[in-house]
C-alpha cells in the first residue's frame, strides 16, 4: 500500500512538474488549443447541413480536430526534456521509467481533456449539436479514448523524439496506430447522437480495451525507448 | 553451381503449383466466372501479409530480449515481406471489389483495418530510414514492430465485431476449398523462403559493413 502511495506520489510530483514549466513559460498548449478553435470553425464552416444530419458527421470530425490540435503537445512532450539536457538529471532522481511513462500520459490525458473543455461547448454552440445531452455515457466515451490516444501518442513521441524527422514521423506514426481509438471514439459519439446507446456502448467497450492493451504496451516498451 | 539454383527453382515450382491449382483444378464459380479466381491469391497474401506482421513482432520481441542482430534482421525481412504481401491484398482486393461489389473502394471494417496496417508497415520502414545507429534503429523500430501487431487481431476479427461485407465463414465447393488451401500453402512456403534470402542478405550488409569499419579504424 506504502509503495503505490509512494508510487502515485512521484507520477504526481512529475505532472506537477510538466504542468508548471507549462504554467510558467507557455509554450504549446495556447498554440494547441487556438489550432482547435481554427480547425473547429473550419469544419463548421465546410458543413452546410440539416441539423440531424449534421450530428451523423459531427462526432466523427469532433474526434478528428481533437486528434490533429493535440499532435501539437505530442511534438513538445520530450522536447523540454532534450532541449535543456535534463533527460539525464530526471533519469538521476529516484524514479522507475514507469512512473515517467505515466506521468507523461497523465499530462497528454489532461492536454486532450483541456481541448474537449474549450471544443465541445464551442461545438455545441456553433454547430447546434446536443453533445451533453447524455453526459454521463458521452464523458465516459472522452475518458476511455482520451486514455487510449495518451497511452499510444506518449509512446511514440518518446520513440521519435530526438529523431531528424521528429514532427513528420510523429503523425504519421500516431495516427494509424492511434486510427482504432479515433474512430472508435467517433462511431461512438455519433452512435450516442444518433440516440443508439446500444451501439454506443459496445464502441465504448472496444474503446476501453484500446486502452488497456496500449497502456500495458506502453509501460512494457517503455523503457526499450528511454535506454540512451 | 546448383546451390544458387536450388532456391529459384524451388520458388517457381511452388508458383507454378500454386497457378495450376487456381487455373486448371479450381471449378469456375457460376456468379463471377474466371474473376472469382482472384480470391484464391487475395486469401494467400492476405494471410501471409498478417503472418508477416506477427513474425515482424515476434522477432522484434526477441531482439529487445536478447540483443543479436539477427532478430532484427529477421525482423525486418519480415516486414518488408509483410508489407509487399499488404500491398498485394490491398491491390487483389481493389479488384475484386470492383467485379463483385461494383466499387474499386468501400471503407469497409476490414478494408480499412488492412489500410491502417499497410501505412503502419510504411511508417516502421520511415523510422528505420530516419536512424543511422544500427542499435538505436534496431531497438526503436523493435518498439514499433510490436505495436504494430496491435492491429492484426482487428483485421482478423473486423468482419465478427463489425458489420461488415466480408464473408465470416464462407461456403465453398470442396474443391474451391482444396485449392485455397494449395495456394495458402505455396505462397506461404514462397514468402518464408524469400523471407530468409531477405535475411540472409541483411546479415551479409551487416557484416560487410562491420568489417569496412573495421578497417577504416
Amino acid at each position: 500500500m506504502n509503495s503505490i502511495t509512494n508510487f502515485a506520489r512521484t507520477c504526481s510530483w512529475l505532472v506537477h512538474k510538466d504542468l508548471l514549466r507549462e504554467l510558467r513559460a507557455p509554450r504549446v498548449w495556447p498554440t494547441m488549443l487556438l489550432l482547435g478553435m481554427i480547425l473547429s470553425l473550419a469544419v463548421e464552416m465546410q458543413i452546410e447541413l440539416p441539423r440531424d444530419q449534421k450530428q451523423k458527421v459531427l462526432g466523427g470530425l469532433m474526434w478528428l480536430v481533437i486528434f490533429f490540435a493535440w499532435t501539437v503537445v505530442l511534438n513538445r512532450l520530450f522536447a523540454g526534456e532534450r532541449d535543456e539536457s535534463c533527460w539525464q538529471a530526471l533519469l538521476l532522481y529516484p524514479v522507475t521509467l514507469g512512473m515517467i511513462y505515466l506521468a507523461k500520459l497523465v499530462v497528454n490525458f489532461l492536454a486532450l481533456a483541456a481541448i474537449e473543455a474549450l471544443l465541445v461547448p464551442a461545438l455545441m454552440i456553433l454547430a447546434d449539436v446536443p453533445l451533453l445531452a447524455r453526459a454521463g455515457p458521452f464523458l465516459a466515451i472522452l475518458v476511455a479514448a482520451n486514455l487510449g490516444l495518451a497511452a499510444v501518442g506518449t509512446l511514440v513521441s518518446s520513440l521519435t523524439s530526438g529523431l531528424t524527422r521528429q514532427a513528420s514521423l510523429l503523425v504519421v506514426l500516431v495516427l494509424p496506430l492511434a486510427s482504432p481509438v479515433v474512430i472508435g471514439a467517433g462511431q461512438a459519439t455519433v452512435a450516442l447522437l444518433g440516440g443508439d446507446p446500444t451501439s454506443s456502448f459496445r464502441w465504448l467497450q472496444l474503446l476501453s480495451v484500446f486502452a488497456a492493451v496500449f497502456v500495458g504496451l506502453g509501460l512494457l516498451l517503455f523503457e526499450f525507448i528511454i535506454e540512451e | 553451381m546448383y546451390r544458387i539454383l536450388i532456391v529459384p527453382a524451388g520458388l517457381a515450382a511452388l508458383l507454378a503449383l500454386a497457378c495450376y491449382a487456381i487455373f486448371v483444378i479450381a471449378p469456375q464459380e457460376v456468379t463471377m466466372g474466371d474473376t472469382q479466381r482472384i480470391v484464391y491469391l487475395h486469401v494467400a497474401v492476405a494471410w501471409c501479409g498478417l503472418a508477416g506482421c506477427i513474425v515482424m513482432g515476434a522477432t522484434a520481441a526477441a531482439y529487445l530480449a536478447r540483443r543479436a542482430p539477427a532478430w532484427d534482421h529477421w525482423s525486418q525481412a519480415a516486414g518488408e515481406l509483410g508489407w509487399l504481401c499488404t500491398t498485394l491484398t490491398l491491390a487483389t482486393g481493389s479488384l475484386w471489389a470492383h467485379e463483385a461489389w461494383n466499387t474499386w473502394w468501400t471503407w469497409e471494417p476490414r478494408l480499412t483495418a488492412s489500410l491502417i496496417l499497410w501505412i503502419i508497415f510504411a511508417g516502421y520502414f520511415l523510422v528505420r530510414s530516419s536512424i543511422d545507429d544500427p542499435e538505436r534503429r534496431a531497438r526503436l523500430s523493435a518498439v514499433l514492430a510490436i505495436l504494430a501487431v496491435a492491429d492484426v487481431p482487428l483485421i482478423i476479427m473486423a468482419t465478427r465485431w463489425f458489420r461488415g461485407i466480408h464473408p465470416i465463414t464462407p461456403q465453398m465447393d470442396p474443391r474451391m476449398r482444396l485449392v485455397l488451401l494449395i495456394s495458402v500453402a505455396c505462397f506461404t512456403a514462397f514468402f518464408a523462403t524469400l523471407i530468409a534470402v531477405r535475411r540472409r542478405q541483411l546479415d551479409l550488409i551487416a557484416h560487410t559493413t562491420n568489417l569496412e569499419n573495421a578497417s577504416l579504424t
